[in-house]
């Protein structure tokens, strides 16, 4: 693209525009930014979530800029986006395929996800198991609350978790 | 064997940029019958034209072959042409060497130009068998059905009845008007709708020409073009329309009170009422569902019938079903405005101050619910601030991806009023995605819009919500100075977008009328035929075939009154002679054509005196020439004129053998 | 009718008394809860990170409840149940990303079948069950309360896929409240999300989402909150203080799940139902419904 941000100097990345409109061209390339997801966004009072910029960007390409801020990881996954749209489009999903384009590119993600991948590998299940504390200062946990016993998955479930983590593309 | 000459256009690089126009040619040469076979730059053009005409002459040709662009482009042109030169013009067959050849294989040019020799060798073998035609011309009724009393029902009706035609103009409502009766202002000079509009409908009512139906509906339409058979059924007022003076008296005896529909739902009116306040005819109307003798029986109520003076309230009247014989019909429907309940999280219907663009019209109007001051349905206070969010169920893929033309300058009109009606602390804003002033004064309108201190807000709300003080709280991302801004307002106006009819349905099957993808009546051609159908003699007029302001409505609905008189200003008319035809001999009298023709076209008639045995005959004016009754026909007495058996079979034989020898 | 149940990884680490409430209540509705054979997450938290790998994991859960090979599944999270739903969708639509899955699964030796109807516990009882169904077991009528229901963002959105309730007019779960002699009010912050999804990576943020709409439902007077997802509960009830600290206020809002209120309607043993176990003033509801 012979496009340049003449504030920053960046260029927007070609490969990975082309590759995200055609992973998410419904999900992306209708969208005439009337701003309304942006109007109705439950993260931008706090932390300054603007989906229809991250939109334009994305479509633009400047796609660098997005994967290495944190404001990607802001969204809090409300889905009222994706509802309101006219034009049908979805920054959850595309904020989400940024997301994954950040780890791929080894980006800074938040700690929690990388220790929910862990947790996963380790017993199939994303938290560990918690004691819980009553107000009468009890501590329980499943065996004292009677709950049946937590199955966990079989191996080949943690091998091929592990497999796709590690190789297969978006 | 006839003479044929064969002719085969380059149409520039169209066709002779893939086909190789000079090998075809070469090829038809050797084609048995063929006595000249040429290629020309533009047949289309005067001198291509010509070439033929000549040729007809000076080679005494029987049947022209002119292998171009599709048939559906020139075919009419080029009958004209050899008709001209005193050849049958049913004796030309034109192949389709462009969109079915050179364009669909334009990468291919050998095996184009090779499909390109086998067409033209198919169009030799039908036109050596195709057979001189007669257009017949049959008689019309110099008499139109105008179907909708809105603007341009009444514009078409007018110019109709002023070029001496007869015109039935048939609302539904019981007054005419339609929609720009509704309006205020009108956008961009601000005219006084009804100022414009009142002297145009007392004109429909006084034209000699013009027989008005209101309080009534098109129930059933036969026949075909210039011979319409139409069925109306006038819904009874239970008022004599020859006695009621509209002295509105009855009106205020009435003790049922029913929501108002021309008021949109803001007032109350009665059940026996005038409809509108400059209604014509001004004459009063009962609704029968809420009326109370009409629906409780004989002794109950009747305060109107001891009010009225003219003694016009008779609660025996019957519906009427009048039968008119028509030569040609203008829909002239109009069209909805969009419920903006369909978007719950904008709180119209829940919220009483968030209200539609109809709304705030009927608001400002001085005949209106409020005499025309602006004040906030909950409180009957004037706003503080008015918010107006644009796109309402327009420009929006869940509900009507079309954009609805008018809603921005509606909005820019209301604010405007507003501004003018309420003085200058009032806040007004306008949340857009675009601002559409396109037409003529529309641009100025919006800059005359921005000089009295309107806010324009670049962005779309996700939802409105109630404020603990009553108010209502709009949140909108203004993208262009990236802020989110709350505006607590006392009124919001939806601009809700302009959308097909909910009866467009009924309308599409009484009239054969198909509909577009979004919904509004079908055009014959969005860009050159938009008041045409393809239905002939059913014309569009106005907002029914998309959304449209009012010179666009009065523009379409005056072209739609020409077409109209363009086919019946002489009379008569004359049909295309592409139809089945049956051979009594062979007619078993089965009835089975009778059954499955779509258009209605075949009657089983009798033909001994006794009805004993039936003969299928087709109504030929009716006949589209489908084909469905031949090919279902068990003893193939069903020709279908210009498309028979033979001469389809002569091109299938053709284009299947290899050798160019032809087999008789 | 036996119906198999995916808990999903934060009712199976955590909120306990969700899964004893539903235990507890649903074989009294006639219903007899089947687990699956393995537990693993859903694939939620690992969307962000690669969805393909998130889709492997929803799709494993579908086949794990084939399994069962009733074409049921009863799904309590609204995450969970947003990530299997969506993963039904996106392999209906996309046949090459089937295939692969199914390869994925097939070496494990189990079958993916899209013919499962995945349930919520706010539909299942809604419309399985039945509100009339509800009203009958309704031993002791909640009379007199007045509850505010918030039913998770990801199970009413969005509306293309099938969700559980309307998404801009959600009634259901309000409704099965009615149902038990209560009132559930109508308010303006009642689609607000919870803002549990950044409790791990913006926590300030979250509890400033959540503690405003416990704030605004505190100032209408509302006996309690009643909620149905794990994630909303943790936020609302178990981080309530947290949120109230976050916000700068008081806040002293009931939080239940909907089925603890069920519970306590058809007179089931509060500590079977895990009353215990909310961190909330909950003992207010007690009260209120026990005088």
């Amino acid at each position: 693209m012979s496009l340049v941000d003449l504030m920053s100097m960046a260029k927007p990345n070609e490969e990975l525009r082309k590759k995200i409109l055609q992973k998410l061209h419904e999900e992306l390339a209708y969208c005439f930014q009337c701003a309304k997801c942006t109007s109705g966004c439950t993260a931008f009072k706090l932390l300054e979530l603007v989906p229809h910029e991250i939109m334009r960007l994305t479509k633009l390409g400047f796609i660098e800029e997005l994967i290495t801020s944190e404001i990607i990881w802001t969204c809090a996954t409300c889905l009222k986006c994706v509802e309101r749209c006219p034009q049908n489009v979805s920054p959850y999903h595309v904020i989400i395929a940024l997301r994954n384009i950040a780890v791929k590119q080894e980006a800074k993600i938040p700690e929690a996800y990388l220790k929910a991948v862990s947790q996963i590998l380790e017993t199939g299940l994303a938290q560990t198991i918690e004691k819980v504390t009553t107000k009468k200062m009890e501590s329980l946990d499943r065996q004292k609350l009677h709950l049946p016993e937590i199955k966990h998955p079989t191996e080949t479930f943690r091998t091929t978790f592990l497999k796709i983590l590690e190789g297969h593309e978006l | 064997m006839p003479n044929i000459g064969v002719y085969v256009c380059h149409c520039g690089l169209n066709i002779a940029g893939t086909v190789d126009v000079e090998r075809v040619v070469e090829y038809a040469k050797n084609l048995p019958d063929v006595i000249v076979a040429k290629h020309y730059k533009y047949i289309c053009s005067e001198p291509g034209q010509r070439m033929i005409q000549e040729d007809i002459q000076a080679y005494g040709l029987e049947r022209v072959v002119i292998a171009a662009c599709s048939p559906r482009m020139h075919e009419e042109t080029f009958r004209k042409t050899v008709a001209e030169a005193g050849l049958n013009p049913y004796l030309l067959e034109v192949v389709n060497l462009r969109e079915h050849c050179s364009w669909a294989h334009s990468d291919q040019p050998e095996k184009a130009t090779e499909k390109a020799k086998e067409l033209v060798r198919m169009g030799v073998a039908r036109a050596r068998l195709l057979e001189p035609l007669e257009k017949r011309v049959i008689s019309v009724e110099k008499k139109v059905l105008v179907v909708g009393g809105g603007i341009a029902g009444i514009e078409a009706s007018l110019d109709l009845a002023n070029a001496g035609f007869k015109v039935y103009l048939v609302e539904k409502a019981p007054s005419i008007g339609g929609r720009m009766a509704q309006l205020d202002k009108t956008f961009p000079t601000l005219d006084c709708s009804a100022c414009i509009l009142t002297p145009k409908m007392v004109d429909v009512a006084k034209h000699p020409n013009i027989k008005l139906l209101t309080n009534a509906e098109v129930t059933n339409v036969s026949g075909f073009v210039g011979n319409y058979e139409v069925t109306v059924l006038k819904k009874p007022r239970y008022v004599d329309e020859d006695k009621c003076v509209g002295c509105g008296l009855c009106t205020e005896v009435c003790p049922v009170e029913i929501p108002d529909k021309f008021n949109e739902g803001l007032s109350q009116t009665h059940a026996i009422s005038i409809y509108s306040p400059h209604a014509v005819p001004k004459v009063a109307i009962i609704n029968p569902e809420h009326c109370l003798r009409l629906k409780y029986g004989k002794e109950v109520c009747g305060k109107c019938l001891k009010t009225c003076e003219a003694k016009a309230i008779n609660f025996e009247q019957q519906p009427e079903n009048i039968q008119l014989k028509v030569g040609a019909i203008i829909l002239a429907v109009g069209a909805d405005v969009f419920d903006a309940a369909k978007i719950p999280e904008l709180g119209y219907g829940r919220f009483k101050n968030v209200i539609s663009n109809i709304q705030f019209e009927r608001i400002s109007d001085a005949s209106g619910p409020t005499g025309g001051k602006i004040l906030c349905p909950e409180t009957g206070k004037p706003p503080r601030s008015i918010v107006f969010i644009q796109c309402v169920g327009s420009r929006d893929k869940r509900f009507h991806e079309y954009c609805c033309r008018v809603g921005c300058m509606i909005s820019l009109k209301q604010a405007i009023l507003a501004r003018e009606k309420l003085g200058g602390d009032v806040e007004i804003y306008i949340c857009y995605n675009d601002i559409r002033a396109f037409g003529k004064g529309y641009e100025e309108f919006y800059r005359r819009a921005r000089d009295l201190n309107i806010n324009f807000l670049a962005g779309i709300p996700s939802e409105i919500r109630s404020a603990p003080d009553g108010s209502l709280c709009v949140t909108v991302y203004e993208k262009v100075v990236n802020k989110l801004l709350e505006i607590h307002a006392d009124l919001v106006v939806l601009s809700c977008g302009i959308v097909p009819g909910k009866d467009f349905n009924k309308i599409s099957e009484t009239f054969h009328v198909s509909r577009s993808s979004d919904g509004f009546l079908l055009e014959a051609h969005p860009k050159l035929r938009p008041l045409e159908t393809s239905t002939a003699g059913i014309f569009l007029a106005g907002a029914c075939q998309g959304p449209k302001d009012i010179p666009d409505s009065v523009a379409h609905a005056s072209g739609a009154a020409a077409k109209v008189i363009e086919l019946l200003s002489k009379g008569e008319f004359e049909i295309e002679p592409l139809k089945a035809i049956v051979n009594p001999d062979f007619c078993s009298g089965c009835g089975i054509c009778e059954s499955i023709c779509p258009f209605d076209a075949i009657e089983m008639k009798a033909e001994t005196v006794n009805g004993e045995k039936l003969v299928a005959e087709v109504i030929e004016v009716k006949c589209q020439g489908c084909g469905t009754c031949a090919s279902a026909c068990p003893t193939h007495a069903i020709k279908m004129q210009h498309y028979t058996n033979e001469q389809i079979l002569a091109q299938v034989h053709a284009a299947l053998i290899a050798k160019q020898e032809m087999v008789k | 009718m036996k119906l198999p149940v995916f808990w999903g990884c934060r009712i199976l680490t955590s909120q306990y008394a969700y899964e004893m409430s539903i235990r507890q209540v649903l074989p009294r509705l006639g219903v007899e809860l089947v687990d699956l054979r393995e537990m693993h997450c859903c694939g939620d938290y690992i969307k962000s990170i690669n969805m393909f790998a998130a889709t492997y994991m929803a799709a494993r859960i579908l086949a794990l409840a084939n399994e069962t090979s009733i074409k049921n599944l009863l799904v309590p999270c609204s995450r969970c149940h947003f990530a299997l739903s969506e993963t039904q969708h996106i392999l209906e639509e996309n046949r090459n990303l089937k295939d692969k899955v199914d390869a994925l699964l097939k070496k494990e030796k189990l079958n993916y079948s899209s013919d499962i109807k995945i349930w919520h516990i706010i539909d299942f009882i809604h419309d399985v069950i039945g509100v009339e169904c509800i009203r009958q077991k309704v031993k002791r009528s909640l009379k007199g309360l007045k509850f505010a229901s918030h039913v998770g963002c990801q199970t009413i959105r969005p509306s293309s896929i099938k969700r559980v309730d309307n998404p801009e007019t959600p009634r259901k779960l309000d409704e099965l409240i009615k149902a038990l002699g209560a009132e559930s009010l109508e308010y303006p912050e009642k689609l607000d999300c919870c803002g549990a999804a950044l409790m791990s990576s913006h926590q300030e943020a979250a509890l400033t989402l959540a503690g405003s709409k416990l704030k605004a439902l505190q100032e209408l007077g509302v006996d309690g909150l009643i909620d149905s997802c794990p994630a909303c509960h943790t936020i609302f009830d178990t981080k309530q203080e947290s949120a109230a600290t976050t916000i700068g206020g008081k806040l002293a809002m009931p939080v239940l799940y909907y089925t603890q209120l069920l519970g306590i309607a058809m007179q089931i043993n509060v500590e079977k139902l895990g009353l215990h176990l909310n961190q909330s003033p909950v003992e207010k509801i007690l009260e209120i419904s026990s005088s």
